[in-house]
């Protein structure tokens, strides 16, 4: 709403500078957007809230100010000088669908002089954003700018029939409108009709076959009041908003049609030298009946805090045109014009806004108290992330929104359970069509975007939702997605790439620490098969049969898609599936008493032979005494045969009662020797 | 003889001086002071001389050892001195070569700024749940008062989904309140956080993701005050204890009386700025729950009263942190994840 500070003053005194003023309205829920120059005066350009139709006029604003500063509202003075001639001898109104249209009020002028409106209206119309068309027109604008009250004037000689009927709009009809629009109607729109055929869309913009035009003796001028919502469909559907459907979807005041057309009448003798006909045709089929409503001072304190005097609630509501009854409690009957006060509550907020939010104490509550926690599942997600960041990972967060076109780019075949996607009904913009399914298009669109701007070491993670169309639901599933690509340190001078880039066993390790500070164990490697990784550099972690977690190199067509400049790496942990084995509690375990032995033990066999049998081998010969394994060396090449590697193990033996005797050990390992020739055809290095 | 061991005693301290190394000198130990050294030969030689002389030579040649274990001593000091001295001089590196750094990993700096303010409000009392993404029109709108008519609920601002009318991408975590309420007593003190969408184009202050926290306290006797109480604690702990509040009226469906609280300009300290113009920033929305909400939710209003609040999560930390526009927040670049 643009406020011009000159108009404004015609209504309500501002002795108050324009900052000041600004800052009151504002700190009353009419927002001060700008303070513009218009010539010598200033336009206030107020945003308002969709509940305060009442402030989309000078009045109301006027009226606002007149209660923030206590001083008299001046409303226009309405001073008409009928003709004989009845109005109702020109025009009858009908409404069938009363339920849309309450109120329709229809009055006649005769003899404009359609011209150009004086410039003191124009200059108004101006600042208000309104361009000026003709004194006729300019009047209604006019008219809904001081009042709020749209009005619209029909060329009363283009009607057919002397007839205004206000129906619903039927099937194939059209209307061509205003703005050059020829307009395909339906019922479920309303129209102004005349005998024929529909002359103006209720409530949202006039016909182009009558509008007022320089020919125009006669004009009927339409005041009326619409339900909001069939106003806004209709609007909403026909992608029409204009400064009349504004107003009436939000709820106009009913009574204001009779005051607003009688005002549009008095300047229309004065602007455009027209005879207005006697009375209006008021049609009011559904009385809109005041509503009454209770206000207890002792509720407002228990809402607010604080203790508002009795009287002090009475001014203000009666300053805001409330009729107050004093009782045991308030009763109040709010103004026609404040669709928006409808229970006891509304009556508060209008109290506390303008005795002011600001003077309500503030106080930290003194109620029974709640324990403060967090959900265990957040904090168990807070455990993840902080584990990852020890490990160097830096969080990412990426769009659950994405499109399909990223399962191809990820390798992802037609018909793969990760398609079947929840879709947006409504997208934006074609990137966002449907809900991620999995987050590694996301991860590597970080890679790729940061490796196009230059940063080629990325190692990040995303912990987020993933989105499943199950049985008629919505699944929303947690998972963790990991990525590494380069150099794990910094200050690589003289180091060669292999020895400080990211490998599969880099983010086979990251996995790994994560599963054990989350105390997840017990789960078996097998190879991995998603179409997104290397098939040979690709591992899935299994835990009572279920997939907990994917991980591998990333396929190098993949790469490829994402223009990857080194080999990336990829992980995908199902949080949802180890949520019920992670396990946070820590218990003291004693540190050993007794020293450890270690051992060497080199072992050839087949290179297909992986690493996890040979150790398998040596844990079950060893028993319990073996304490741990470590792989320090895997060799090809001579002396090892053609087709084998040689693998050498550290291994750790250790009792929790004794030291361990150097016999017992050997003993140990000569038992794994030959368990390891017997199963695996292995034969021991240095022997 | 006893010429002799002086000779020995003049040639054996020039030889042990003159040793330039540890070596030579172990050299010069062995030669003088050695099992078969010159010394260990007057010892075996001593037998031979006169009976009475003995004792005197006797103590000559021991005098002599001491003297030149001494020299020893003090001269494999110096050698090792020197040598350790060399030794450092040679190892001196190039400190001005990079240090070699393990890369360390950091949270996002919207995870870091929601656990913020859910520290905040943990400290008063508040419980720290989660919501849906997903949501029905039920939770989102209906139950919070938003009519089916209501502007809000206009394509335009809500992403809807196939499959069912009804589903939606919640425009607002509130609808995680709603849900709270539906299936608990009083009293509540509750946060909600999580992602959001809103049916925007995606511009420096726009984005069709974001994130909310959202919070409400439901008790017998809750008031506006205690929500001014409350929320003002919360901009202090957040921009700092010079921050300044104001709450001007607005207003929501689901909220009677509703307001919005402005902060103080975090970059003028409230002088007026470019930024904020009148001093003031617009930080989140609250009020006291409409009725109809406590209603809907089995919460009889009459004897309950509540306040709710709701904020965005990307506007305070772009304005804490002075970041200009939202899409970073998305793109994920290194070099601005690396700044927090």
């Amino acid at each position: 709403m643009r406020v011009l500070i000159s108009w404004l003053s015609e209504y309500v005194d501002v002795p108050i500078s324009i900052p000041e003023l600004s800052e009151r309205l504002s700190m009353a829920g009419l927002a001060v957007e700008a303070v513009e120059p218009f010539g010598d005066d200033f336009v206030l350009d107020i945003e308002l809230t969709p509940n305060r139709p009442d402030c989309m006029s000078m009045l109301g604003i006027a009226r606002e100010v007149s209660v923030l500063l206590d001083l008299p509202l001046r409303p226009p003075k309405v001073d008409l000088r009928e003709e004989q001639e009845e109005a109702s001898r020109y025009i009858s109104v009908e409404i069938l669908d009363p339920e849309l249209c309450p109120r329709y009020v229809a009055r006649v002028i005769l003899d404009v002089e359609v011209g150009p409106s004086p410039p003191w209206m124009q200059r108004r119309l101006e600042a208000a954003g309104i361009r000026a068309i003709n004194n006729v027109v300019d009047v209604t604008n006019y008219v809904m700018l001081e009042l709020g009250q749209p009005l619209h004037a029909f060329d009363y000689d283009r009607l057919r029939g002397g007839r205004i009927i206000v129906r619903r709009a039927m099937e194939g009809e059209t209307l061509l409108t205003l703005d050059g629009e020829v307009r395909s109607l339906d019922p479920s729109m309303l129209v102004i009709a005349d005998v024929e055929r529909p002359v103006a869309l209720a409530g949202i913009i006039g016909g182009a076959e009558t509008e007022i035009g320089p020919s125009t003796r006669r004009v009927l001028l339409e005041a009326a009041y619409f339900h909001p919502t069939s106003i806004r469909r209709t609007s909403k559907r026909l992608g029409l908003r204009t400064e009349a459907s504004s107003r009436f979807e939000r709820g106009m005041d009913p009574n204001g049609p009779v005051i607003a057309s009688a005002r549009a009448c008095q300047l229309l003798q004065s602007v455009a030298r027209g005879r207005v006909l006697a009375g209006a045709v008021d049609v009011y089929p559904l009385q809109v009946s005041p509503r009454r409503i209770r206000l207890r001072p002792e509720r407002l304190k228990r809402l607010l805090g604080v203790e508002v005097p009795g009287e002090k609630i009475e001014q203000i509501l009666e300053k805001l045109g409330c009729a107050v009854t004093r009782g045991e409690s308030l009763e109040v009957i709010p103004p026609t014009f404040r669709p928006d006060l409808a229970i006891e509550e509304d009556l508060i907020e209008e109290v506390a806004r303008i005795y002011g939010y600001n003077q309500i104490p503030a106080k930290m509550p003194v109620e029974a108290t709640t324990q403060g926690r967090r959900d265990p599942v957040l904090e168990i997600e807070d455990t993840i992330r902080e584990i990852l960041v020890r490990c160097g990972f830096h969080e990412v967060h990426t769009y659950t929104l994405t499109n399909p076109q990223v399962f191809q780019r990820i390798r992802v075949p037609e018909g793969d359970a990760l398609r079947e996607v929840v879709r947006l009904r409504n997208p934006l913009v074609e990137d966002h069509t449907i809900l991620r399914t999995t987050l590694v298009p996301g991860l590597l669109q970080v890679l790729s975007t940061n490796a196009a701007r230059g940063t080629k070491d990325v190692h990040i993670f995303e912990l987020g939702k993933t989105f499943h169309p199950l049985s008629g639901e919505v699944q929303e599933r947690r998972e963790l997605g990991l990525a590494m690509m380069g150099e794990l340190t910094e200050g690589n001078w003289n180091l060669r790439p292999e020895q400080v880039q990211a490998t599969f066993y880099h983010l086979k390790g990251a996995v790994e620490t994560l599963f054990e500070e989350l105390g997840v164990s017990g789960y078996q490697l097998r190879r991995g098969t998603r179409p997104w990784l290397h098939p040979g550099r690709s591992a899935e972690l299994l835990l009572d049969g279920t997939v907990i977690a994917v991980l591998g190199e990333v396929h190098p067509e993949v790469a490829r898609h994402y223009d990857l400049p080194l080999r990336a790496y990829l992980a995908t942990v199902d949080i949802e599936a180890i949520l019920p084995f992670v396990s946070l509690r820590r218990a003291y375990r004693p540190i050993p008493k007794f020293p450890a032995v270690y051992r060497d033990l080199a072992v050839v066999v087949e290179e297909e032979i992986p690493s996890g049998e040979v150790e398998k081998v040596i844990a079950e010969a060893c028993g319990s005494l073996l304490e741990r394994i470590e792989l320090f060396d895997l060799y090809q090449g001579p002396p090892v045969p053609e087709g084998h590697k040689s693998l050498a193990y550290t291994l750790t033996f250790r009792a929790g009662d004794r030291t361990l005797s150097s016999e017992e050990v050997e003993e140990l390992l000569a038992r794994a020797r030959q368990l390891l020739t017997q199963r695996l055809n292995a034969w021991i290095r240095g022997q | 003889m006893e010429r002799e061991i002086k000779v020995l005693q003049e040639k054996a301290t020039r030889d042990i001086d003159g040793a330039r190394t540890l070596e030579e000198l172990e050299e010069v130990r062995r030669r003088y002071l050695g099992r078969k050294g010159a010394l260990a030969q007057f010892i075996k030689r001593l037998g031979t001389a006169p009976q009475e002389v003995r004792p005197l030579l006797g103590q000559q040649i021991n005098r002599l050892r001491e003297e030149l274990e001494n020299l020893y001593a003090s001269r494999m000091r110096a050698l090792e001195e020197e040598a350790l001295q060399r030794r450092l001089a040679e190892e001196t590196l190039d400190i001005t070569l990079p240090g070699r750094r393990r890369k360390i990993g950091r949270l996002h700096i919207l995870t870091r700024t929601v656990r913020e303010i859910q520290e905040i409000f943990l400290r008063m009392g508040f419980e720290v749940v989660e919501g849906p993404e997903v949501e029905i029109e039920l939770y989102n709108f209906e139950r919070l008062n938003v009519p089916r008519d209501h502007p809000a609920r206009d394509m335009q601002d809500t992403f809807y989904l196939e499959g069912n009318p009804d589903w939606l991408l919640r425009t607002h975590t509130t609808a995680v309140d709603v849900r709270v309420m539906e299936g608990r007593r009083p009293p509540m003190r509750v946060l909600s956080t999580g992602h959001c969408y809103r049916r925007d184009a995606p511009d420096a202050s726009h984005s069709p993701m974001f994130h909310q926290a959202d919070g409400f306290m439901v008790g017998e006797g809750v008031t506006f005050a205690d929500l001014k109480g409350v929320l003002m604690t919360f901009a202090r702990e957040f921009f700092g204890p010079q921050t300044r509040t104001r709450f001007r009226p607005s207003f929501f469906p689901f909220t009677e009386p509703s307001a919005e609280m402005e902060i103080s300009c975090v970059f003028c300290g409230g002088k007026g700025c470019a930024v904020c113009g009148n001093g003031w920033l617009e930080i989140l929305g609250c009020g006291m729950f409409h009725p109809r909400v406590l209603e809907m939710a089995g919460i009889d209003p009459e004897r309950y009263t509540a306040f709710a609040f709701g904020m965005g999560v990307e506007r305070p930390a772009m304005l804490k942190y002075g970041i200009d526009d939202i899409r970073l927040y998305f793109e994920n670049d290194l070099r601005f994840l690396e700044q927090f």
